[in-house]
């Protein structure tokens, strides 16, 4: 799998990822680790939809509920969501390569 | 008289729901039935009226007559939508027993409860879209079922026009409910025409609805609520229906109220964690756009309905002109149809402080203190049923007051399970101690206060997390694979409430394996598992030696015994990561015995 360089603009997505898993889940923000699965944090698909729901309210994209099982961690989701904006707005998402 | 009264004579003398719908047609023709509103925002809505439904259905129907499935079980796999509402009513109108399910994505743990499905319920056709049938066939077939899969949405089914009414009376079965029993063995509630009937009358009574009732919501149309109190109640009434997609309310809340707001609904509800949801989640600015002032009916239910929801509910939306009288607590379950009880004769739902503590006992109490205090809500006086609270041990019905089990007589009990003789034999022909017999034990603790039945708890031990029956055994199962060193331990799972239900889990491991692993890592491994393979969020994990877990003398572990000694204090942790809010509820629990 390609090394992705950590950009500015994924740090600054993961950031906000942590900022909003942490308040659904009422933790610190600092206790929200980009690389560890969100599932062991407690993320089931009620929380999945709604973290779903403020990533297509801030990147103006569409985003499957799914989303959270395919990209399991804050650092991938912040990756592909850096990819997806880069390359313009309006793409359902799908599945990534793992 | 009752508002109800009001309804066409003709379609309170309809045998079946196919006479309703068929009557329902012919007086309301091109009235709009359905607003489906489009998962993305901005889009159309697509608008069905009560003749487009009908001759889809006919269309649906005869294709099924066709091919030999006319009177036997088709199963129906549809997102919630349009094309949901038209195979269901086709089923029907086939004579046919429709079972609708979930839509299952080919992820394993959607794909399990989905296969058990397809083998309890003798499936002799599938019903879908065009776009799922090739994952749907290719599942089927993974099976080992023969069953023909036809998809709705493209191609005609069948020829509305040669449709026929078929010959069937009011105990013909009308579907098969699958949202009781575990993952690993699900059973199928049996409901006859005349069982859904009765229920749909109950409901149009409670809910005060006539033709010119609009009403909606998210539910999903698989869920008995959502297919029987959303979907099915416009048809009997000759009202409308709004809805959206549960997808969409998932990751927007705030579009279920804007929907209620744009088109005036005047009934919709839904369980309590979606009230939660919009309390927590809508913004001050999404608040100022919306008003709910038609709002008239919020029904609350299918998990336990609880009063700090419904004030902060109330008290986030009240500059948009939310109602308190307009809350309506309700009791039911998929063995009753839907609803048992609903909403109260009074200005607004009773709230009761009890002790928690007394409760864990099965006794009504005020609270020692402000820690001890839990909040308890009435969902309504029984009015179609007979209902009994009786103690389940001794079978002995209780006086007012008391706690026991609810138990059910009414011409909305459903017929049985699918094929599960035992387990019918066990929960419909239920008889008291003192020889009245036909009784539906719901397996939910309760008492009758002032009239009113206050559902306090569980004796079975499901547990009822976000709307969603969670099995034990099922999490237990799905331990095993969490970890290589926990393929043959042994686990109990068991719900505390904690600031709403929270699952815990207590795994048995040997304490060698911390040599290999740490707890913490174990641990961490044990959750994420679940929460993948369950979509499930679990409040506590707690690791334990092997022997810990409390067994009978059969090696049958007692889960319910398990709970009790994990909220003295008294299990022996080798390791715990619990949630703040179930961390206190132990503390509390174990200060006061």
């Amino acid at each position: 799998m390609p090394q992705l360089a950590q950009s500015s603009a994924t740090t600054e997505i993961a950031e906000w990822l942590a900022d909003r898993v942490a308040d659904y889940l009422c933790l610190d923000p600092a206790d929200v680790t980009p690389t560890v699965p969100l599932a062991e944090y407690g993320l089931d698909s009620v929380l999945a939809g709604a973290l779903c729901g403020d990533i297509e309210d801030r990147f103006a994209i569409l985003v499957d509920p799914t989303l959270a099982f395919d990209y399991p961690t804050v650092e991938l989701i912040a990756e592909f969501l850096a990819a997806e904006t880069a390359q313009g707005a309006g793409r359902v998402a799908r599945r990534g390569a793992r | 008289m009752t508002r109800f009264a009001k309804l066409g004579t003709e379609v309170t003398r309809c045998e079946t729901f196919i006479g309703i719908t068929r009557q329902q047609a012919e007086d309301h023709g091109d009235k709009v039935l359905y607003t489906f509103l489009p998962e993305a925002a901005g889009e159309p809505p697509e608008r069905v009226t009560y003749h487009e439904i009908d001759r889809a259905a006919r269309a649906i129907a005869s294709g099924l007559v066709d091919r030999g499935a006319g009177g036997a079980n088709v199963l129906l796999l549809y997102p919630s939508g349009r094309q949901f509402v038209e195979a269901f009513l086709g089923c029907l109108y086939a004579g046919a027993t429709a079972v609708p399910a979930p839509l299952p994505t080919a992820r394993r743990h959607h794909v399990e409860p989905f296969l058990g499905i397809v083998r309890s319920a003798d499936v002799a056709a599938v019903l879908t879209l065009a776009g799922a049938l090739p994952m749907v066939a290719g599942l089927l077939s993974q099976a080992g079922v023969a069953a023909p899969c036809l998809s709705t949405d493209t191609d005609p089914v069948g020829d509305p026009d040669a449709w026929r009414m078929p010959v069937i009376g009011p105990d013909a079965l009308a579907f098969l409910q699958y949202t009781s029993g575990s993952t690993s063995a699900p059973k199928g509630v049996m409901v006859s025409h005349l069982n859904l009937i009765e229920n749909e009358r109950l409901i149009a009574k409670r809910f005060a609805a006539h033709p010119g009732t609009v009403s909606g919501g998210w539910l999903p149309f698989y869920h008995d609520m959502g297919l029987i109190g959303q979907i099915l109640t416009p048809i009997v009434t000759g009202g409308s229906a709004v809805v959206m997609s549960p997808v969409a309310f998932l990751k927007r809340p705030y579009r279920w109220l804007k929907l209620i707001s744009d088109y005036g609904v005047q009934v919709s509800g839904g369980p309590n964690f979606g009230y939660e949801m919009c309390a927590q989640r809508v913004t001050d600015e999404q608040v100022a756009q919306l008003d709910l002032s038609q709002w008239r009916l919020a029904y609350n239910g299918a998990e336990p309905v609880r009063a700090e929801t419904m004030r902060s509910f109330a008290a986030r939306f009240a500059p948009a002109g939310f109602r308190p009288r307009a809350w309506f607590p309700c009791y039911g379950l998929a063995e009753a149809t839907l609803m048992v009880t609903g909403g109260t004769s009074r200005l607004e739902p009773v709230v009761l402080p009890v002790s928690a503590a007394q409760l864990e006992q099965r006794t009504i109490a005020a609270p020692e203190n402000a820690d001890d205090e839990r909040l308890l809500v009435s969902s309504g006086a029984p009015s179609a049923h007979e209902v009994l609270v009786v103690d389940p041990e001794r079978r002995l019905p209780l006086p007012v007051g008391s706690v026991g089990e609810i138990w059910v007589r009414g011409s909305s009990v459903a017929r049985g399970y699918w094929r599960e003789a035992a387990a019918t034999a066990r929960t419909f022909g239920a008889t008291t101690a003192t020889g009245s017999g036909g009784f539906l034990r719901t397996g939910d603790l309760g008492a009758v206060i002032d009239g009113e039945l206050v559902v306090t708890g569980r004796l079975k031990e499901v547990m009822i997390i976000a709307g969603r029956n969670i099995y034990p055994q099922d999490i237990e199962l799905e331990a095993q694979g969490a970890h290589p060193a926990l393929a043959d331990r042994i686990s109990a799972a068991f719900s505390v409430e904690a600031d709403g239900e929270r699952v815990v889990i207590v795994q048995e491991v040997r304490p060698e394996l911390f040599k290999e692993a740490s707890p913490a890592s174990v641990a961490a491994a044990l959750r994420r598992h679940l929460t993948q393979r369950l979509e499930l969020r679990v409040g506590s994990v707690v690791l334990v030696a092997p022997g810990a877990i409390p067994r009978t003398t059969s090696g049958k572990i007692q889960r319910t015994l398990s709970r009790q000694i994990f909220l003295d204090g008294d299990l022996p942790a080798l390791h715990e990561e619990s949630e703040a809010a179930v961390a206190d509820r132990r503390r509390i629990t174990a200060a006061a015995s």
